[in-house]
């Protein structure tokens, strides 16, 4: 039952882990690539781990161990990525309508 | 057209080079007397279940210490050269990170480090050594030098730790002649139960010289390539 329950998880996260990779291919700007392959990554990857939890016990300590180190480093990481970008001035898609470090930068340079 | 002509000679000389070993592949399906040695005897002599490290540190350990030297070697010619040449010290001053990074590198850094020396205090267990976990040693260096470029190493400290480490390093090798088989015979210290932490002798003791040294080693190397980041 475990095992069953423990592949379905695992089953789970691996759907999000390929949205991520879908995303990583369909998105337009590389903005939203960070985005998509973060997001769904981060969820798939925790997913996959905690399924793991559940199919073998006894390792539930290192994955939990896992799953701490990968939600405190994909998020940071992506978000250097994305702020690096931004500095850069890589282009964003048509459809972006909002930029809101952009604005806050602007007021930081008019005050 | 010679220059072409030599380089389709040089190629077909490759080429029957190459054809001359993969012709002769053979997969190898038993163990070399030498390996059967090691695999079979490995366990009782050494004590380490990782038979990598036990060849690595103990069999062939004057190899090993050729390996650390010939890193230390070149450690000293990067730095050498870089301050002979001397970076190009007008730059643009890096973009600072951002307060996310910076906040999570604090967080991460100490992490990082014990990790490193997990690896390298486990060498005799699991998979890595001293090699592997100076080099995540010297990644979280890297980490903080990306995320605070202004932060600094204390030079004294890190020349301090590689000298010592390797300096016992070399001890552990002498003792292993004194008082054991030979030079880095790890029986100079017992070698307790199979498959625990404090086990296999000497080996965990050279392993933590090793990954102290390597560690110390590419975290000076590359603050060397960071530059006086202002």
């Amino acid at each position: 039952m475990t095992e069953l329950i423990g592949s379905l998880v695992i089953l789970a996260g691996s759907v999000f882990l390929f949205a991520a990779g879908l995303g990583v291919l369909r998105m337009p700007d590389s903005y939203n690539r960070i985005q998509t392959g973060t997001k769904a990554s981060t969820l798939g990857t925790i997913l996959v781990l905690l399924g793991l939890c559940v199919y073998h016990p006894a390792w539930t300590g290192k994955l939990l161990l896992l799953v701490f180190f990968v939600l405190l480093t994909n998020p940071v990481s992506s978000h250097a990525l994305a702020r690096a970008s931004h500095a850069r001035r890589i282009p964003r898609s048509d459809k972006t309508v909002i930029d809101r470090l952009e604005e806050a930068e602007n007021r930081a340079g008019d005050a | 057209m010679a220059k072409r002509l030599l380089i389709v000679l040089a190629l077909f000389l490759l080429a029957m080079m190459f054809w001359e070993v993969a012709a002769n592949y053979t997969e190898r399906t038993a163990l070399t007397p030498i390996a059967t040695h090691y695999v079979a005897q490995g366990p009782d002599e050494v004590g380490a279940p990782n038979l990598v490290t036990a060849v690595v540190v103990t069999y062939r350990g004057l190899d090993t210490l050729g390996e650390v030297t010939v890193l230390f070697l070149s450690a000293v010619a990067v730095g050498l050269l870089l301050t002979m040449g001397g970076l190009d010290q007008k730059a643009e001053p890096p973009t600072p990170a951002s307060e996310i990074v910076e906040t999570a590198v604090q967080y991460l850094f100490p992490i990082v480090l014990l990790f490193g020396a997990y690896i390298f205090v486990n060498g005799h267990l699991s998979p890595g050594g001293g090699f592997q976990g100076g080099a995540v040693v010297a990644s979280a260096t890297l980490l903080l030098f990306l995320a605070l470029p202004r932060s600094k190493l204390r030079h004294a400290l890190l020349t301090i730790t590689e000298s010592l480490s390797g300096f016992g390093y070399v001890l552990v090798g002498v003792l292993g002649l004194v008082l054991a088989g030979g030079f880095l015979d790890n029986r100079v210290l017992p070698l307790g139960d199979y498959g625990r932490l404090f086990s296999a002798g000497a080996i965990p003791v050279i392993y933590t010289f090793i990954g102290l040294k390597v560690g110390a080693e590419l975290s000076a190397v590359l603050e060397r390539f960071k530059g006086e980041a202002s």
